[in-house]
């Protein structure tokens, strides 16, 4: 019995602390290096933080070269899918057609939603200057964090917290901004938690990601009347984030409350930052 | 002549493992998700090198591999790199104290692989704050065990072709 125990304990160093032929490095000192790396990761100070930019920066710029050959795939393959899908797409299409028309003859809605969003616009200064446009780079997302990497940092002023816009359509935040690129977390991801408001009547909730292209919302009031269709824009609570900018409608499913986005964040090139700061734009 | 072109040749087949750990790092195709399938590429990968041929992937290769997985995937910088050293370990202690290897042994001692390297996945990602789906993780970890034995199948087949004959 305790030659047997010897024997695991023996195999347990040999395995942990032997470099092995060809090795140049023990196991054991790449498994500690690494924690101390996770303990790193918690330290903001400028010396670190230059160093973690300098090496995204230079990982990013190689990724985007090896998975060249991977995007041309992928975007072959949506071409050959979208035409395929054709035919449906235009039934699809004919049918939302009418159902808009319908609802151009609707003015009442129209009146109702304008006055709303007038309310929410009341204390917001939009100006096309402070916004900059930058490319994604890296859409590669993890099954744990739903994000993306596009091509603007410090060097266009992007500063983390700030907004990420598809077209007009709210998607996502900055979380990480490096020398010349930046990470947006998307609404998506499990981590992302936004205050909103749902029109027309106007109740508060949070949306929450769920790492599908449906977030959830929660906190909503008990005895609400939310119902499909209705749309979903940013409440600016807490001063984090401008009200008023559209991100989806209401989508229930067997009575479960989600959100199908205006945007597909599965197809975003570009991606707008909104430069300017909540804070400043109440002052 | 001949016998430097066959150098060269098995040079290269020995080099396939190496640029896979690193394509699938930088590319970002560590986790590949089809629609219900989820399978981490990376975990199989080295799993099976470290275990057949430990001189093929050297620990350092793995480390900076996990290092380039969490910049591109936007995780904390170690966690990938933890996990997969766990993995390398756990194949190293597995190849010391077994004589015959087989499909199934490789198979069955990946299940204590999966499970030790998951965990320690959770735990970081829980202690730095990020949420994790668990679901997803039970999910990833289930199909990553059924898909080895067609991995395994393919990387037999590259060391059939000749690899490791150049260390012997």
């Amino acid at each position: 019995m305790e030659t047997s125990r010897e024997d695991i304990g023996i195999a347990i160093r040999s395995a942990f602390l032997s470099k092995g032929t060809q090795q140049k490095f023990s196991l054991l000192a790449l498994i500690l290096l690494s924690i101390v790396l996770l303990f790193v990761e918690t330290i903001e100070i400028k010396p670190l933080n230059y160093l973690r930019s300098f090496l995204k920066d230079s990982i990013y710029r190689g990724s985007i070269a090896v998975s060249l050959p991977s995007k041309a795939l992928k975007s072959v393959m949506f071409t050959v899918e979208n035409h395929m899908n054709i035919y449906k797409q235009n039934i699809e299409l004919r049918k939302n057609n009418a159902l808009l028309k319908e609802k151009i003859y609707d003015p009442s809605f129209l009146i109702l939603e304008n006055e709303q969003l007038r309310k929410l616009l009341v204390d917001q200064e939009t100006s096309s200057n402070n916004m900059i446009s930058s490319r994604v780079m890296i859409d590669k997302k993890s099954p744990y964090l739903n994000s993306f990497v596009i091509n603007g940092g410090r060097n266009k002023k992007i500063k983390n917290g700030m907004i990420a816009l598809d077209g007009k359509y709210f998607v996502g935040r900055i979380v990480d901004v490096n020398f010349f690129s930046s990470r947006v977390l998307l609404i998506t991801d499990l981590n992302s938690r936004i205050p909103v408001v749902i029109e027309p009547k106007g109740y508060h909730a949070i949306m929450a990601g769920n790492g599908t292209p449906n977030p959830i919302l929660e906190y909503l009031p008990k005895n609400h009347n939310i119902k499909a269709g209705n749309k979903v824009f940013t409440s600016g609570k807490e001063g984090i984030f401008s009200p008023g900018i559209p991100i989806g409608k209401i989508k229930m499913v067997s009575e479960q409350i989600f959100l199908s986005l205006f945007s597909d964040i599965n197809q975003i090139t570009f991606i707008n930052i909104n430069l300017e700061n909540i804070k400043k734009q109440k002052k | 002549m001949a016998s430097l072109f066959k150098r060269i040749k098995l040079k290269l087949l020995n080099l396939i493992p190496l640029f896979l750990l690193f394509f699938i790092a930088l590319d970002g195709s560590s986790v590949i998700d089809f629609k219900f399938f989820s399978i981490n590429i990376h975990f199989i990968l080295v799993y099976f090198w470290v275990l057949k041929q430990p001189r093929t992937l050297g620990y350092g290769y793995i480390f900076i591999s996990g290092i380039i997985t969490d910049v591109v995937f936007g995780l904390p910088i170690g966690v990938s790199a933890l996990t997969l050293l766990i993995i390398a370990a756990i194949a190293t202690y597995v190849r010391l104290v077994s004589v015959n290897i087989s499909l199934v042994t490789d198979w069955i001692s990946f299940i204590p692989a999966l499970i030790i390297a998951n965990l320690i996945y959770f735990i970081s990602l829980f202690f730095l704050n990020y949420s994790v789906d668990y679901l997803y993780l039970l999910k990833n970890s289930v199909f990553t065990f059924i898909s080895y034995p067609v991995l395994w199948l393919f990387f037999n087949a590259l060391i059939s072709l000749g690899m490791g004959k150049l260390h012997a």
